[in-house]
């Protein structure tokens, strides 16, 4: 019943095909981001002769991506933290406490799921500068954190609910309070799913252009994206920089990628099985 | 125990933070949105109510019946390419053994990274000094100018912006799918080549009928994801040449905040709330049909 091998190697030279198809385009701007902006266009394939690193200190201090990094980290790691507090507190509740509507709530959250961002961008734009928080990096958290709650929590009421009764049970007649059952217990055993959401919300705000690019007007306080998108452009001539911009721009998420690749994945699936 | 988690209190205390914040940032601004979208408001003047003025104005727009086109163009393009590459690469890697972690995180690797950094890096290989048309012109072809031409109904800058969005997510849909068909008890297929099955028809009357589930929910969030696009036209095309490349996220981005239209903006994205809730509803009422035991 075996296949013949042939569909195997027929298999194997379209992935081969499929894989330079995603990685020349990646290696082909790391490469011309350490070329000289003449030798880009005498030589746009070659490897670049004399490696240079002007282009990575230009595009990081005079374009600014240094402090838009700072910012962008800023950002992403403040809502980090706030959705996976608020998020799984309230995916706690939903999950393992007992009341009337838990249902109705959840279902609540998860339309959140199917409203893009850019149908409430005007009136968070209009009043955000009533209150003094437009060209403010927490009105740019408020947003990302509304966001991100809808996965997290989807994600921590699976976890939560698959977790078995008897811990809580056991918890209870040890006399622990309900800060004390949600804290000591649930979380510790839900560190996974915390760290998949939280990966994927930190993903997803690290790479977020249109809000940040309405709500930030100060030079100084543009993430990362936002001031990518201003260096590279048409009025810049110097190729060389804003190669060197898009790679300051995406080499932090290839690290974070490399190294928790199958969280990330698993973190995928689990927000949509269900779905 | 049960007083314990029926305590009136902790739930409350529990569920506020997530609550008001949803209720504050997301349900109140909407239902303003729909408000706006039936106001004469601008940056200058404060919002006064003027009936369906702005959905008139929406009707009459050049633009937009081009940002609607384009829209729905990239809605069905990703839906129907998403889904035959998506089942395609997920088929061919669930087949093989070596090699498949490796394949499968190159495939899915532009996903996470940025879509405007992305966008860029393909400006600059359909620009006409740089890149593709270079490798071209060494081969003696002169090759158009992917991101400028305008001829015909859908142009080509948009086919080539649609190429580079199934180039980027094409890995979510792939991931998906293998999730589920890796999840499909083993015994289903034996017994089917026990009874003479090819692998293709095993792919058609195995694997199809129970990934069904997750084609409904891989197709919505390609949906949902094609109608809110908009890094990728921004950092390619800027909606341009002449905003023929404009789909309704660029649009609303235009009118709101280049114009400072905030009445008519608002019209735009409640048209684009509406066409997100049709889409799903039409889709999981289309695609999804009972689950299978698996």
């Amino acid at each position: 019943m075996r296949k013949f091998p042939v569909a195997k190697i027929f298999i194997y030279i379209f992935l081969i095909l499929m894989a330079v198809l995603y990685l020349a385009p990646l290696l082909w701007v790391f490469s011309v981001s350490f070329k000289t902006n003449a030798e880009i266009f005498k030589t746009p394939f070659a490897l670049p002769k004399a490696p240079t690193f002007d282009n990575f200190s230009f595009a990081w201090t005079a374009g600014k991506l240094g402090i838009a990094t700072l910012n962008s980290f800023i950002v992403c790691v403040i809502t980090l933290i706030l959705s996976m507090i608020v998020g799984s507190m309230a995916a706690f509740a939903i999950a393992r406490m007992r009341w009337k509507f838990s249902k109705l709530a959840l279902t609540y959250f998860l339309t959140g799921m199917m409203i893009p961002v850019h149908c409430v961008m005007i009136p968070l734009f209009t009043r955000f500068a009533k209150i003094g928080l437009s060209n403010n990096l927490i009105g740019l958290v408020l947003p990302y954190l509304t966001f991100s709650l809808p996965v997290t929590i989807f994600i921590m009421v699976g976890f939560f609910e698959s977790m078995p009764g008897e811990l809580i049970e056991s918890a209870c007649i040890d006399g622990a309070t309900i800060s004390g059952i949600f804290f000591k217990v649930c979380l510790p055993l839900g560190k996974t799913g915390l760290f998949v959401t939280g990966l994927m919300t930190f993903i997803a705000n690290w790479n977020e252009l249109l809000l940040a690019m309405v709500f930030i007007s100060d030079e100084n306080k543009k993430t990362l994206p936002v001031s990518l998108s201003k260096f590279v452009g048409p009025y810049n001539t110097n190729y060389s920089q804003m190669f060197a911009a898009i790679i300051i721009a995406i080499i932090p998420t290839i690290i974070v990628y490399c190294a928790f690749s199958n969280q990330i994945v698993d973190g995928l699936t689990a927000g949509a099985v269900k779905g | 125990m049960d007083k314990l988690l029926r305590n009136k209190k902790a739930i409350i205390l529990f569920m506020a933070p997530a609550f008001l914040l949803f209720t504050f940032v997301l349900f109140i601004p909407i239902c303003q949105s729909i408000y706006y979208s039936f106001c004469d408001y601008d940056a200058l003047t404060p919002a006064k109510f003027s009936g369906l003025a702005n959905y008139k104005t929406l009707l009459g727009d050049k633009t937009l019946r081009i940002a609607l086109k384009n829209s729905l163009f990239f809605l069905i393009y990703s839906c129907v390419t998403q889904l035959i590459m998506g089942l395609f690469l997920a088929a061919l890697l669930t087949n093989i053994k070596r090699g498949r972690n490796l394949f499968k995180n190159i495939i899915y690797l532009p996903c996470v990274l940025s879509s405007a950094a992305l966008g860029l890096l393909w400006m600059f290989i359909f620009s006409p000094k740089l890149g593709v048309n270079v490798i071209l012109k060494n081969m003696g072809i002169k090759g158009p100018l992917w991101l400028m031409d305008t001829k015909g109904f859908i142009i080509l800058p948009m086919w080539v912006i649609a190429f580079v969005a199934l180039w980027q997510y094409v890995g979510q849909s792939m991931m998906l799918y293998m999730a589920q068909i890796s999840g499909i008890n083993r015994s289903l297929y034996e017994a089917s080549y026990i009874d003479g099955c090819s692998k293709a028809k095993s792919f058609r009357y195995i694997t199809l009928p129970l990934i069904r589930p997750m084609v409904a929910t891989a197709m919505s969030l390609n949906a949902i994801g094609s109608l809110k696009f908009f890094d990728l036209i921004f950092n390619m095309t800027e909606g341009g040449p002449n905003h023929k490349t404009e789909v309704l996220a660029t649009h609303l981005y235009q009118q709101g905040f280049k114009y400072f239209k905030y009445g008519y903006a608002s019209a735009i994205g409640v048209l684009l709330l509406v066409l997100c809730l049709i889409v799903t509803a039409f889709i999981n009422k289309v695609v999804k049909t009972e689950q299978y035991e698996m």
